[in-house]
């Protein structure tokens, strides 16, 4: 396996917000992930990138406590999570969203995001009777605040539509408001940019960076480079279950075995720096 | 009091009673998803502890059961709702922990069978096949009530209890934890990614719909003064999910539509018209018929109910906007427009 040298914005010391290593996962034979190890430096963007079946999704999967690996560890910050039931992991701090987008259909936009923040006095039975005021003010300080959210995501207009009836880019939208509502440490983006128009793919690449601004670490699926490009600090290659590469891209279009997994024909049909 | 007025005021009480079945079940399924296809077994739970709690000591009356502690109204009623939440606290832990909605739906359906053979024919329990019956009649004797008078009292009794528990129950719903109930019930995945104890909260509503099958059993047992196997067959669950279904899941109003139309007109209201002349009991075996065709019709042509869930409309708004949206900071390609155009309309303009 070939590890490019980490280099520039990534040092060996640098601290991470997550950590796996040696991750594996199959599903009846099938081995999805065949041995995941990477880091993942707190407060950049991170992409991981792979072909088609390479296995991305099924990590995310695993680091989001969705699935259990067969074996290897899992750490956020310096805590083990290893096959941590999801809620857990996300009482931590990890936000995910989906590739293919699992808006909460029946519920409307906003509420979507309102059901995002942990721990609100008002999901306790005793608090809805005997502590009113206290779930009150907290419902509209969290409503103020999903409306604001709403609004820097174009999603203001939409608040009072059910979340079914999203098109498939607004859901996306939806998606990431959802998990930037919980506040979290650590937000993975599952192709968050697959399936909507060039002019939304910058505002959501814009989004992102604002993230990251706030001090958010962000690990991305993605398949468009010029995006990675743009963006992402830090790149993870998985192919075939296992990482290939890890380091900034221009790195990874020098390295042989990246390119001919992965990067090939992108490097072919778009022009050389 | 003419027997006409009996008649109707029985069907005022049956009407309230399943409105509080139904917001029970409701809060269940509607809101949470779980198909509770055991929940008449929780009804009749209820039932059997309402009665056999304010039933005096066994001994003597001619009837086997436990309990016997002869405790007043609505003591006794209180603590047939807590038995039907002993009871969910139960299957929960033995089926909900572990199991996907579908697979549930067939642990509980078996759960209704098993506890309707054990109470049916295990008499030392409530007395098997026969029931409990004789229960004394709440308030009876203190307000001096005959039989004929009873009935209108108790209806109007259940109507206030129903009426209570319709704010109760719509505090819940409106609030941050139904608003999670129903979270789970549209992808229990997401809502755990969120950070939700799914089972927690699943719990927490298997208790509240419990809580109120129970009551809503009490109150049945109360009215009749008896309860015995023949009043909650396994399939009597069915009739409730028909309550919830024709008057709209999710929406408290709804549920109150559908226990009028359902429960008042279909099931009771044809067992007091005449027989066919030479077809005596044919109306009843109509009667079931009807109600499948109308879950079926209904299932069909207007699967939202009659009064469909509402969209829980946001009661605050941005004072300030325009100048915070996105367009202004895009960091990659800022859009020349700087008003806050909504991504809906800037996505059919380019596609
Ligand atoms: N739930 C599952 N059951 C069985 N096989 C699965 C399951 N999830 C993923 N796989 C298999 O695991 C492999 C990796 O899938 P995964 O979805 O993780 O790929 P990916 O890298 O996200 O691909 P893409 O870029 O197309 O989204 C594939 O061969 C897939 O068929
Ligand atoms: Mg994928």
């Amino acid at each position: 396996m070939a590890e490019t040298t980490n280099g520039g914005a990534t040092s060996p010391e640098s601290v991470f917000a997550l950590r796996c290593q040696e991750l594996k996962k199959s599903f009846q034979g099938v081995m999805a992930v065949t041995g995941a190890t990477f880091d993942v430096p707190q407060g950049m963007i991170t992409a991981l990138i792979g072909p088609n079946g390479a296995g991305k999704t099924t990590v995310v999967n695993i680091l989001s406590g969705m699935m259990k690996s067969d074996s290897g560890h899992m750490q956020i910050g310096s805590t083990d999570v290893t096959n941590w039931e999801s809620f857990k992991i996300a009482r931590l701090g990890l936000m995910r969203t989906f590739q293919l987008s699992r808006e909460l259909g029946g519920l409307t936009v906003l509420e979507n995001l309102l059901v995002a923040p942990q721990h609100q006095s008002g999901e306790s039975l005793l608090n809805i009777f005997f502590r009113p005021v206290l779930v009150k003010r907290e419902e509209r300080e969290n409503t103020e605040r999903a409306l604001e959210i709403l609004n820097t995501y174009g999603l203001y207009d939409l608040r009072d539509t059910r979340a079914r009836e999203l098109s498939g880019g607004q859901k996306k939208l939806l998606e990431i408001a959802r998990g930037v509502m919980a506040s979290p440490k650590i937000l993975l983006l599952d192709e968050p940019m697959a399936g909507v128009n060039p002019a939304l793919i910058d505002r959501i690449g814009g989004y992102i960076l604002d993230l990251k601004a706030q001090g958010m670490t962000i690990l991305m699926v993605e398949h468009n480079l010029n995006v990675v490009e743009k963006i992402c600090d830090h790149v993870i290659v998985l192919a075939e279950g296992r990482t290939l590469a890890t380091g900034r891209l221009s790195e990874l279009r020098a390295n042989q075995d990246v390119v001919q997994a992965y990067l090939g024909e992108v490097i072919n049909a778009s022009p050389t720096r | 009091m003419s027997a006409m007025w009996y008649y109707v005021f029985t069907l005022v009480f049956f009407l309230f009673d399943y409105f509080i079945l139904a917001m029970g079940l409701n809060i269940q399924y509607g809101e949470t998803g779980i198909l509770n296809f055991a929940y008449i077994g929780f009804v009749a739970v209820g039932a059997y502890v309402t009665g056999a709690t304010s039933l005096p000591n066994a001994a003597g009356t001619g009837q086997q059961y436990i309990l016997g502690w002869g405790l007043p109204f609505p003591l006794n009623l209180l603590l047939g709702g807590l038995a039907a939440c002993l009871l969910a606290v139960f299957v929960a832990l033995i089926a909900l922990r572990r199991l996907r909605t579908d697979y549930l739906a067939v642990v509980l359906i078996s759960v209704s069978l098993v506890l309707y053979d054990v109470i049916n024919n295990y008499v030392p329990l409530f007395n098997g096949a026969d029931g409990l019956y004789n229960v004394p009649e709440p308030f009876a004797s203190v307000l001096k009530l005959t039989t004929n008078s009873f009935v209108p009292f108790f209806a109007a009794l259940t109507g206030v209890v129903a009426l209570l528990m319709w704010w109760v129950m719509s505090r819940i719903t409106k609030s941050p934890l139904g608003r999670t109930l129903r979270a789970i019930r549209d992808d229990d995945g997401v809502a755990a990614t969120l950070g939700k104890g799914v089972f927690r909260y699943q719990l927490t509503s298997m208790l509240i719909g419990s809580f109120y099958a129970g009551v809503g059993g009490g109150l049945i047992i109360q009215f009749g003064g008896s309860f015995n196997p023949t009043a909650w067959l396994p399939a009597e669950t069915f009739v409730v999910f028909a309550v919830i279904l024709v008057g709209g899941v999710g929406n408290n109003v709804g549920l109150l539509v559908g226990a009028l139309l359902v429960e008042t007109l279909l099931i009771h209201l044809p067992a007091f018209l005449p027989d066919i002349p030479g077809h005596p009991g044919l109306i009843e075996y109509i009667d079931t018929i009807v109600v499948g065709v109308l879950l079926m019709v209904m299932l069909w042509f207007r699967p939202q109910g009659v009064v469909p869930e509402r969209v829980r409309r946001s009661p605050f708004s941005l004072a300030t906007r325009s100048s915070k949206t996105l367009d202004d900071r895009a960091i990659i390609v800022p859009t020349n427009d700087g008003e806050s155009t909504p991504v809906i309309q800037q996505e059919t303009a380019n596609g």
